[in-house]
């Protein structure tokens, strides 16, 4: 059933994008995964998910098992090589491919690792960088106000920073509030926030305040790492955030309950 | 309030329950990067210097058997004596051998992480001399008790107003009040003077060595580093091996990066390079200059993959902007260095057994890399330390083997899809209703301080599989 | 204890060192090129050395020989202290200065404590840091730089020098001549701390005040425009 990567592929022309859903939007929000295939549909591409996919490895990696993760990255690197680009709802998985990949392979695995880190892109990028999302004649989706979470992988590592904001101008109408010290991490850093989960707390107990004196309704990010950590710790305080993904928001899909909100 | 590295999560906690610090730091945490920024933003091609000065101490680390060489002959041309310490407790005795031959009693102190690392105020004071810090923020801490929290600013944990009580407790203050922050360094400034006049032996640190003339440079805004440099007769310069650069200009292109890293300034006010003792036509100066280069363990780190942590110029810049430093301050790491610079150092310069928790006390989130002058990328450090407590089994087990589990699970994504794709729908049906979970199994790092976001629904994969069954 | 660390510490830097002879190295040196300095704060030399003293807390003035240094020097010290009185180093420069013409009475030597008021004659100034550079030695005693309350410090026109990789060649040129000297001092603006709550103090050891009198042929425009430029 898995045999040829390409199989599912959406129909068309356009150049085949293979979609890394993540292994937190596949078990706790695939209306990321799903929104990111309806958005790419939109510029044309033709999206396949290969389902050899699983999780990137930063958990082990980041926590210093560079050794176990070595095999994953290799079948993950196979899964997604044969497509035309990658495209990742994420900044820290996107980072872990584009730059730790081939730090921590040797050889051919390297080369295969480079190449494949320069087709991969975080979603808001390669939908402002690479093949660009327009509007069209398509009514600009109305949102309540938004501020804009931007997370330390993404900004640091692969500099996203003005991309979601200019979707969000494009495709929706709506009020962008900054957060003050945007720059400043939420406290999730993978085990981090289970392995010092105080220091953690303080930190993410800042990013939630923070986000209130913007007046926003809506706190949106590029990835759910940070997303589950904010919106876990505003619902623990008892604060009145609606906590989305990009991907979500630039689709207009609303309907369903934000992260940590019950049905 | 003795703190030790290995009780980074105890001192943690109790430092978050601090409010009065914990406002503090979060001024600190606003203020230093924004004047940083802008010293940054004012220089017009800093990535260029930052650049060069990198690659100028890159030349210099891996030249550094000629340097060393070079300097130590220059040095010893410009009439000082060299001492070499393998360890801080050789450095701590070659210092009071000194002091001793001089029946020296009294000893001006500028500001020196060296000498911090070493111990070397309490190993003097044990031997009963008077030591005084003289560098304002590490006299109050010296009046305190305490270590600093910064290597830079040692005291800007304190208000005002406690160093105002400290004073008013431990000077003969008579009737003055210290009203404002003015007169309470017009008091030190007081004190401290009458301490340069009649000390016999001053001891401060280097910025930079220079192997082209022996000089070393110091740099300070208060100038009392130059003070102990000058009065007293006897000058003991306490600085360690990687602090070698070639030439005087090296120095000062490395200061343009230190001072706008670590303060927001342009320049300091009293920059200093000083060769050795007094000569035959001079009327000042010291009459004898010793010059103390420790090791302790920076040639094995020359020698490791660490080898780029030598390359720091201790501006403190990572600290500043280190969330996590920014939490829970200076003194929780239970060491001398701090923030992300410390937490690399200190588990090579003590042992990654002792000092475990530091390099896991990062969230990987980039911002001292980013800031850093000398380029280092501390979080790649700090994963490779984590990597070399994983690889000896210093990582506590229940996170070295539930990731290991975590990761062969992902090698096999039939079996993860398929193993996944029934507990998340269990969750789900669990949480669904109020959206989250305040408590759950396996997760009690996460939900002790914050909930647990219910899944959405099945897992992507399990939905996407039924999609393209039906297709 | 220090011969043993001494091999040791020296075999051990030589087994991780590249091992490349001396030329080699000087080659790879000099390969590296020259550090970028901060550009200055505008196109003129003197008005931007001007700027810089002014922004590092320091007051400027301007003389155009020595009689204008004297009187400058006057009532600047008359200003401050309402004295006449001021120690200066044994510089053959200061010596020579028409003081009776002003009524300034100095004292030559090294600062003795008590005495409020220091003067020295620098020699080199440098725009990019708007610095003055001294040597220790006879002609300006190290008290005299740290322990007054309020330095002065003359500088020609014709030593002022743009960044810091000029005062080094300047300074090597005069060390070629003259014997090396003990100390270099940049001195950059009064003494200064924000050990307090980030709080800037100034007379936090030495001088609490920090005036530089800018000697020779320098337009009085400089002056004006340097304040202009500096005032926040």
């Amino acid at each position: 059933m898995d045999t040829n990567p390409l199989d599912n592929a959406s129909p068309g022309h356009g150049p085949v994008v293979a979609l890394f859903v993540t292994c937190l939007a596949d078990l706790l929000r695939p209306s990321v995964a799903f929104n990111s295939i309806k958005l790419l549909e939109q510029t044309g591409c033709r999206v396949v998910v290969p389902l050899q996919q699983t999780c990137c490895g930063q958990p082990a990696y980041n926590s210093g098992d560079y050794e176990s993760i070595i095999p994953l990255a290799k079948q993950l690197i196979a899964a997604l090589e044969p497509a035309d680009y990658v495209v990742i709802p994420s900044g820290s998985c996107a980072g872990m491919i584009c730059h730790h990949y081939p730090q921590l392979l040797d050889g051919d695995w390297r080369d295969r690792a480079l190449q494949v880190a320069a087709k991969t892109f975080e979603i808001t990028s390669f939908l402002s960088d690479i093949l660009p999302i327009k509007r069209g004649h398509r009514a600009a989706i109305k949102l309540p106000s938004v501020t804009y979470h931007d997370s330390c992988a993404g900004l640091r590592e692969l500099g996203i920073k003005e991309q979601p904001r200019q979707l969000l101008q494009e495709l929706c109408d709506t009020e962008l509030s900054e957060l003050p010290q945007t720059e400043v991490c939420c406290g999730f850093g993978g085990t981090f926030c289970a392995k010092m989960p105080e220091i953690s707390a303080k930190m993410v107990h800042d990013k939630v305040h923070s986000a209130q004196t913007t007046g926003a309704t809506i706190l949106a990010g590029g990835d759910l790492g940070c997303l589950l950590n904010i919106a876990g710790r505003a619902r623990r305080e008892g604060v009145d955030l609606e906590v989305r993904h990009i991907t979500e928001l630039l689709c207009g899909d609303l309907d369903g309950p934000a992260i940590g909100e019950g049905e | 309030m003795e703190q030790h590295s290995d009780t980074f999560l105890e001192n943690a906690s109790k430092a978050l329950g601090n409010k009065a610090q914990a406002d503090i730091r979060d001024l600190l945490g606003l203020f230093t990067p924004l004047l940083r920024n802008a010293a940054v933003d004012n220089f017009e091609h800093f990535e260029a210097l930052r650049h060069h000065v990198k690659r100028v101490r890159q030349h210099s680390l891996d030249n550094l058997d000629h340097y060393l060489a070079t300097y130590e002959q220059q040095a010893l041309k410009n009439g000082n004596r060299v001492h070499f310490a393998n360890s801080g407790d050789d450095l701590n005795s070659i210092v009071l051998d000194i002091c001793q031959q001089h029946n020296a009693q009294r000893i001006a102190k500028g500001k020196s992480m060296i000498t911090e690392e070493t111990g070397l105020n309490d190993f003097l004071q044990r031997a009963n001399l008077d030591v005084m810090e003289t560098d304002l923020g590490e006299y109050i801490i010296q009046q305190a008790g305490e270590t600093p929290s910064h290597i830079v600013g040692p005291a800007l944990h304190k208000s005002a107003d406690e160093v105002r009580q400290l004073f008013l407790q431990k000077h003969d203050l008579g009737e003055r009040e210290l009203d404002n922050t003015e007169d309470i360094v017009g008091e030190a400034r007081q004190i401290l003077r009458e301490h340069f006049l009649k000390a016999q032996v001053g001891i401060i640190g280097a910025n930079a060595l220079v192997a082209e003339d022996g000089y070393s440079m110091l740099v300070t805004n208060e100038g009392n580093g130059d003070l102990c440099a000058n009065l007293p007769p006897v000058l003991i310069i306490c600085t360690s091996v990687e602090r070698i650069l070639p030439r005087a200009e090296d120095a000062t292109a490395m200061l343009r990066l230190l001072v706008r890293s670590a303060t927001g300034q342009s320049q300091t006010c009293y920059t200093s390079f000083y060769s050795g003792p007094r000569r035959e036509q001079d009327v000042d100066g010291p009459l004898e200059t010793h010059i103390v280069l420790l090791d302790n363990r920076r040639t094995e780190i020359l020698a490791s993959d660490y080898r780029e942590m030598l390359q720091c110029i201790r501006c403190g810049a990572c600290l500043n902007h280190c969330p996590i430093y920014n939490s829970v301050g200076g003194h929780a790491y239970g060491s001398v260095y701090m923030g992300p610079m410390g937490s690399v150092l200190t588990p090579l310069l003590s042992s990654l057994e002792e000092s475990n928790a530091l390099p896991n006390a990062c969230t990987s989130c980039g911002r001292c890399a980013e800031v850093c002058p000398a380029e280092i990328p501390l979080p790649d450090l700090l994963r490779d330390l984590r990597h070399q407590e994983t690889v000896e089994k210093i990582t506590a087990p229940r996170w070295r083997i539930g990731l290991k589990l975590h990761t062969w699970l992902a090698r096999n994504p039939r079996l993860y899809h398929w193993l996944t794709g029934v507990g998340i729908h269990l969750l789900h049906l669990a949480g669904r209703k109020r959206g989250s979970f305040r408590k759950l199994p396996l997760a009690g790092g996460w939900t002790s301080q914050r909930d647990f976001p219910t899944p959405q629904g099945k897992t992507f994969m399990q939905q996407y599989r039924a999609q393209r069954k039906q297709s | 204890m220090t011969d043993s660390s001494r091999a040791g510490i020296f075999s051990r830097v030589r087994q991780a060192s590249a091992g490349a002879d001396s030329a080699e190295i000087a080659a790879q040196l000099r390969s590296l090129g020259r550090a970028p300095a901060a550009a200055l704060p505008c196109a003129d030399l003197y008005t931007s050395f001007l700027i810089n003293v002014l922004k590092n807390h320091g007051t400027a003035d301007l003389a155009s020989n020595r009689s204008e240094a004297v009187t400058a020097t006057s009532k600047y010290i008359y200003q401050h202290y309402n004295t006449h009185r001021l120690v200066a180093g044994n510089d053959p420069r200061l010596a020579a200065m028409p003081w009776r013409e002003a009524g300034v009475l100095p004292r030559f030597g090294a600062l003795e404590p008590g005495e409020p008021v220091s003067l020295s004659y620098a020699r080199l100034a440098v725009a990019e840091l708007g610095a003055v550079v001294t040597f220790t030695g006879k002609a300006n005693p190290a008290a005299n730089n740290l322990l007054a309350e309020n330095h002065i410090v003359m500088v020609d026109c014709m030593d002022l020098v743009v960044d810091m990789e000029a005062a080094w060649e300047r300074i090597r040129q005069i060390t070629d001549q003259e014997q090396r000297p003990r100390g270099v001092n940049f001195i950059a603006g009064p003494s200064s701390t924000a050990d307090i709550e980030g709080k800037q103090i100034y007379g936090a050891h030495g001088p609490r005040q920090w005036h530089v009198i800018l000697l020779g042929d320098v337009p009085a425009t400089a002056l004006q425009e340097a304040r202009s430029i500096a005032a926040p």
